[in-house]
């Protein structure tokens, strides 16, 4: 569309009803008459629609306090005070900071939807909806769309699955469908309004209200998922199980590794939001690729051991990656071959490093020095820019995507 | 001679959507069509004349795939004596009201029945049928003629002034038909490439003879500090088309066009063009003709230059 979105009209709008919200028990009123029958498709009446995706990181500090840089125009703004994180994890809009109270969930109000032929991208207010409670070791899943569905989490020490409906979350409200009591090792994700939880040796899927269905299949040592632009992958001993349908219709496949490569498994996901195909970090050199689409692994040997990798599935297939070195290598999905590294940019890679891709760019972040190296993967790994981001990145997620 | 009065008409349906929550509307007793998209709405809008109330559910400037719209907006469509709705997909977001509509057994004009579809050519979307049939306007005399067809049927309505109405917005697009294939006669056939990220010109680029080259436009962080090798492949499609110009949506099209003279050295214009939907009176498209004309105006000159 050729004539400029009526970004400032429309963000004072979502001002003005973020104001009126606190006020008032009543239901928002609403500036346009849009969302009454809203199907969750992106479109929200607090949120403008932008030309292009709105890029941002969002910085936590050590002692919580957290910021978000816009990587367009350079522009910074504080969001204020949380929790001291422990981990971080973000879905491309949310960002889920794990502290001793539970998950404290941030909504940068930045999204984008792919719509198959094309993308809309949506800006609108951040947030700070508050915390879901749980203890230990947080970890979030989440589907394709940050307006619909559930965003899924699993805590290692109270030993609870909460699965939260994203429709509430996109309007600063956190709703818990579910809440109930799982493995401490339980891989948990969303599916539908309902979610797809690990228990012994396979995979059940539950309906919205947190019952048990009659759907199952097996999978040995769950480990990893992630929801790709095909469906939900889940990593297994024998391979992945690729979940599609919803809570009340779920089709499994089975994705098995192939026999005659000797190789450990994959047990994290990662890979460009929207893509079909993912990188599988295994716990010793060298990753997989899950092409989820195809239904194939395919097995890359490195010479370094990794601590992150992440598929950017591009037309020239590349492959971001963080060694145990604290550099950044490159690799060609087609050939396995790596085609570019960085110098030594973080001192100890360990879980408060993030390594996130887009379209263009890889974003690493550097607590130590407290800055966030921009990376042109597809040009030599070159440092693009150094960015300092308003508050120290100890953890960190670009949102926007 | 056909009366002039788009404008008025135009206004018509905002004001009665903006009343609807207050009161009940003057034209109860007229015939109600109800349009989905606006681009629609202003061609039903030209055939219906003073015979039926128009009503164009899809603001301006607005986005045709995620549009949605109010409960009051929603009783319209489930009253309204035809609907007329673009398919193929396009109105996902009303997508449960037309559905309820065609099971409720409503008078219904669906242009992706009408007209001989394409599908899209390239792209993750390929194989699938591309519904922005606009941009070609014979395919949208087809419509015009589902149209007068079916709102000439609606009791209260004068077949004969619908009639009179198609036939002048026939004319109109004959005109604009001639208008656009001598203007792109003039663009020499070498020229003829539409180097793009936007995905609504497949109809356009089959009837006049284009050739559509996708293009990945550089986004804010890869223009923020650029090397030769993130224009690489943008540079590679604006040389093999061969053309001055880039027809693409950029938030900043300055700066594409300065980075790509630094870095690659190509001189190319940017140039957007509008897609799909109408704008507001005096922003360059506020009908389907002025629409069609304006974009008609850029390629020419974008591809002369």
């Amino acid at each position: 569309m050729i004539t400029p979105r009526p970004l400032v009209a429309a963000t004072a709008v979502a001002l003005a009803l973020v104001a009126l919200a606190g006020c008032a028990a009543e239901p928002e009123p609403t500036a346009a008459p849009v969302d009454d029958v809203s199907d969750g498709h992106g479109e929200i009446t607090t949120a403008a629609e932008v030309e292009e995706p709105p890029l941002a990181l969002v910085s936590v500090d050590d002692d919580g306090r957290v910021g978000m840089l816009d990587l367009l125009s350079g522009e910074s703004e504080d969001l204020g005070p949380d929790g001291a994180p422990t981990g971080l994890a973000s879905d491309g809009r949310y960002v889920f900071v794990t502290t001793a109270d539970g998950v404290d969930i941030v909504d940068s109000a930045r999204w984008s939807w792919n719509h198959g032929d094309h993308f809309h991208y949506y800006i609108g207010s951040p947030e700070m909806p508050g915390t879901v409670p749980g203890s230990g070791i947080a970890t979030a899943t989440w589907g394709m769309l940050s307006t619909d569905g559930s965003t899924a989490m699993h805590f290692a020490g109270s030993g609870e699955a909460v699965l939260l409906e994203n429709e509430a979350l996109a309007e600063g409200e956190i709703v818990e469908r579910f809440r109930v009591d799982v493995d401490a090792d339980a891989v948990v994700a969303p599916l539908g309004d309902g979610a797809v939880i690990s228990e012994a040796d396979a995979l059940e899927v539950y309906d919205a209200e947190g019952r048990q269905t009659e759907q199952s299949v097996s999978c040995t040592d769950a480990a990893g998922a992630i929801t790709t632009v095909v469906g939900l992958a889940i990593g297994c001993a024998e391979g992945a199980v690729l979940v599609t349908g919803d809570e009340d219709e779920a089709e499994f496949s089975v994705i098995r590794y192939p026999d005659d490569v000797d190789a450990e498994r994959a047990v994290a996901f990662d890979g460009r939001k929207g893509r079909p195909t993912v990188a599988g970090l295994t716990d010793a050199s060298g990753f997989w690729l899950l092409d989820t689409r195809e239904e194939t692994w395919t097995h890359v040997a490195t010479e370094h051991t990794l601590v992150h990798v992440t598929a950017v599935d591009d037309e020239a297939g590349h492959v971001v990656a963080l060694d145990t070195d604290g550099r950044v290598r490159v690799y060609a999905a087609a050939t396995g071959e790596e085609i570019a590294a960085t110098d030594v940019l973080v001192g100890a890679p360990d879980a408060a490093t993030s390594l996130t891709v887009d379209g263009q760019r890889a974003y690493l972040n550097d607590p130590a020095a407290a800055v966030v190296h921009e990376i042109d993967y597809a040009d030599g790994a070159r440092i693009a820019r150094t960015l300092d981001t308003p508050t120290s990145p100890a953890f960190l997620s670009e949102v926007g995507r | 001679m056909r009366p002039w009065r788009p404008l008025a008409l135009a206004a018509a349906p905002l004001a009665a959507l903006g009343l609807a929550g207050c009161t009940s509307s003057s034209t109860d007793d007229e015939p109600q069509v109800v349009v989905t998209t606006n681009i629609l709405g202003d061609v039903v809008t030209e055939i219906a004349g003073d015979e039926a109330h128009v009503t164009t559910l899809m603001k301006p400037n607005a986005d045709p795939h995620s549009f949605e719209i109010s409960a009051q907006e929603a009783a319209t469509l489930d009253d309204a004596d035809l609907l007329v709705s673009n398919g193929l997909g396009l109105e996902e977001g009303l997508q449960q009201h037309l559905d309820r509509a065609t099971e409720a057994g409503a008078a219904m004009v669906i242009v992706g029945d009408e007209i001989n579809v394409l599908d899209y050519s390239s792209g993750d979307a390929s194989g699938t049928p591309d519904p922005h049939f606009w941009t070609d306007p014979a395919r949208m005399v087809d419509v015009v003629e589902a149209v007068e067809a079916a709102l000439g049927a609606v009791d209260g309505v004068d077949p004969v002034v619908v009639e009179e109405n198609a036939e002048a917005y026939l004319d109109e697009l004959d005109a604009l038909d001639a208008e656009m294939t001598s203007a792109f006669a003039a663009i020499p056939a070498s020229q003829r490439a539409l180097v793009t990220n936007h995905h609504v010109f497949g109809y356009l680029a089959d009837r006049f003879d284009f050739e559509v080259v996708g293009a990945v436009i550089p986004g804010g962080t890869t223009l923020a500090a650029p090397s030769a090798a993130d224009l690489r492949d943008l540079a590679a499609a604006i040389e093999t088309a061969g053309v001055p110009t880039l027809f693409a949506e950029s938030s900043q099209p300055d700066r594409l066009v300065q980075v790509l003279a630094s870095e690659v050295g190509i001189d190319v214009d940017v140039v957007e063009l509008f897609t799909e939907s109408l704008t507001e009176p005096g922003e360059g498209a506020d009908t389907y003709l002025a629409m069609m004309r304006e974009n008609t105006a850029r390629i020419s000159e974008g591809l002369t230059r």
